[in-house]
């Protein structure tokens, strides 16, 4: 099923993972990798099991059964701050921004790793927080509060504490819902840059188009199962899945 | 005239290290305790045992409050921590309530109800601070020793981290941060340094009892944070000022009847509370107001 070469090391191994809610199956049995370097998008529509995946994966949900190791190390029990410190990172749907902080102290808090007085790297650390509000374009904005910051801004900056965080494996929940087209194509290029240097993604998303410009791989997922893993064209071209994503089950 | 702004100045100096040290938590962690009273009370407590059956040694007194104060807070708040925000206030009020009963329980330690008279005042290299000017230069000192340490723990990687879990638990984590360890670790400074304050109370007070450590004080102490600011370095000395001068300030208005002073204090409190919550909730010194701007 999976589609990865031989040849790529598998950063993400998830085997027969279950979790349950009472009686709601939400992730029903799912076995997937992400191979290092591929852009993976979780494709399937509302209640698919998506954010609780990724709740499983960072430790925010502890599976009913099944394992997650990273790197080949099991993270059966590992909260999500040791989970963030060996390398995955995410982003959430409501963003989740430090709203009363400063567009600069966010990036720079993520950076900052313990919370000791005197941190390593100061130079080194404001340039690369330099080098990533020039990113996302957000140098003007630098001293704005989160929360007075536009939609747009506010998603930019999402983005730009993941890029703080040195994660090897970004998991970005919906992170282009709501953007303007301008916003949406600087977001894309964004993402291409970050994953042509080593950054393996795997993204929710419901907006095809970025499903078909960005992913090497789409997984879909329906009701907790996953029901097919590809190429984006393999996966949107297939009519059940699409009569699925679009409720039009029969 | 004097002797009386003295003794004004120096319970306005211990006031403003625990509006400093409560707005650590409550204003930088976004922990709401109501339980600084009981730091506080230990710190006093714990100084009174020692210079009254060991030594009256200030740094020997004070450093025992700090460390006693801090380790009972972990102790105390390590299981109210895994509780958040409203959850976490009603814990801490149950902490209120568990510490109040204890100081005037425990007879043998707090002396009870009656509680603690004729604590010495402080030595310091051989110096006795029994005149009343020189207890002020030391209240302070130690003042300034507070808000240096609190500048630096919030403006820097501690304090954004502080902020972060304020602003976003999950996201915190999320990005790394031990929450509970951080939490934890904030609680104890506030209440080491509470503890502090308590030191310093006993010494110049030289008479402890309960009544000083009540549910009262830590809401009295909780509107010092939010009328001054919570979040700011400054706002919390502003608001201890305020809220300690105002007392003295009304017995000087002359049309005001004295056996109604107690009561008028009271409504002016709430009635600063309630209208600085509708047109500056950020407090005096807070700039940013709590939501998006206009």
């Amino acid at each position: 099923m999976t589609t990865s070469t031989p040849s790529q090391e598998i950063l993400l191994q998830i085997r027969d993972l279950n979790k349950s809610f009472g009686g709601l199956h939400a992730i029903n049995n799912v076995t997937m990798d992400l191979p290092a370097g591929v852009i993976t998008t979780l494709v399937g529509p509302n209640g698919a099991g998506k954010t609780t995946l990724f709740n499983l994966i960072t430790g925010h949900l502890t599976p009913t059964s099944g394992t997650v190791h990273w790197l080949g190390k099991s993270l059966k029990g590992v909260e999500p701050w040791q989970v963030a410190r060996m390398g995955i990172a995410r982003t959430f749907q409501d963003l989740r921004l430090y709203s009363q902080m400063t567009v600069e102290e966010n990036i720079m808090t993520v950076m900052e790793r313990s919370s000791w007085l005197w941190q390593g790297g100061g130079a080194a650390a404001t340039q690369r927080v330099n080098e990533i509000l020039d990113e996302t374009q957000l140098t003007e904005k630098r001293h704005e509060r989160a929360v007075d910051l536009a939609y747009a801004e506010r998603k930019f900056l999402s983005l730009a504490r993941i890029m703080a965080s040195q994660a090897k494996l970004w998991l970005l929940d919906e992170p282009a819902s709501g953007l303007d087209p301008r916003s949406f194509e600087r977001f894309v290029t964004l993402l291409r840059a970050y994953a042509k240097r080593g950054i393996t993604i795997c993204i929710i998303e419901h907006n095809l188009d970025i499903v078909i410009k960005l992913s090497d791989r789409v997984a879909f997922l329906d009701q907790g199962k996953l029901l097919a893993q590809g190429s984006s064209e393999d996966i949107l071209k297939d009519p059940h899945l699409a009569a699925i994503y679009f409720g039009e089950r029969a | 005239m004097i002797a009386y702004l003295q003794n004004i100045a120096v319970l306005f100096c211990i006031n403003a290290i625990l509006a400093l040290t409560l707005n650590f938590i409550m204003g930088y962690a976004g922990i709401f305790s109501l339980a600084h009273a009981i730091f506080f009370g230990v710190g006093a407590y714990a100084t009174a045992y020692i210079a009254m059956h060991a030594s009256d040694s200030l740094l020997l007194c004070m450093a025992a409050s700090a460390a006693i104060s801090a380790v009972l807070s972990m102790a105390l708040a390590l299981p109210a921590l895994r509780v958040r925000g409203e959850y976490f206030v009603a814990a801490s009020l149950g902490l209120q309530v568990i510490g109040v009963t204890i100081f005037s329980e425990w007879k043998s330690i707090t002396g009870g109800l009656g509680g603690m008279i004729g604590i010495p005042r402080p030595k310091l290299w051989g110096y006795t601070f029994n005149d009343d000017t020189a207890f002020l230069g030391l209240a302070l000192v130690v003042l300034g020793v507070v808000v240096a340490i609190i500048a630096l723990l919030v403006r820097g990687s501690f304090g954004r981290s502080l902020m972060a879990i304020r602003d976003s638990e999950s996201a915190a984590q999320t990005y790394g941060k031990h929450v509970n360890a951080i939490k934890t670790l904030s609680v104890a400074v506030a209440a080491g340094l509470a503890g502090v304050a308590g030191s310093l109370y006993a010494f110049y007070i030289t008479f402890i009892n309960v009544e000083s450590f009540m549910l009262e004080t830590s809401i009295l102490l909780m509107a010092m944070v939010i009328i001054g600011g919570t979040g700011t370095l400054f706002g919390p000395i502003v608001g201890a000022a305020l809220l300690m001068s105002l007392p003295a300030a009304l017995t000087y208005l002359p049309f005001l009847p004295p056996t109604e002073l107690g009561s008028i204090q009271q409504i002016i409190y709430g009635l600063a509370m309630v209208l600085l919550m509708m047109f500056r909730p950020g407090g005096l010194v807070g700039g940013r107001s709590k939501e998006k701007s206009a």
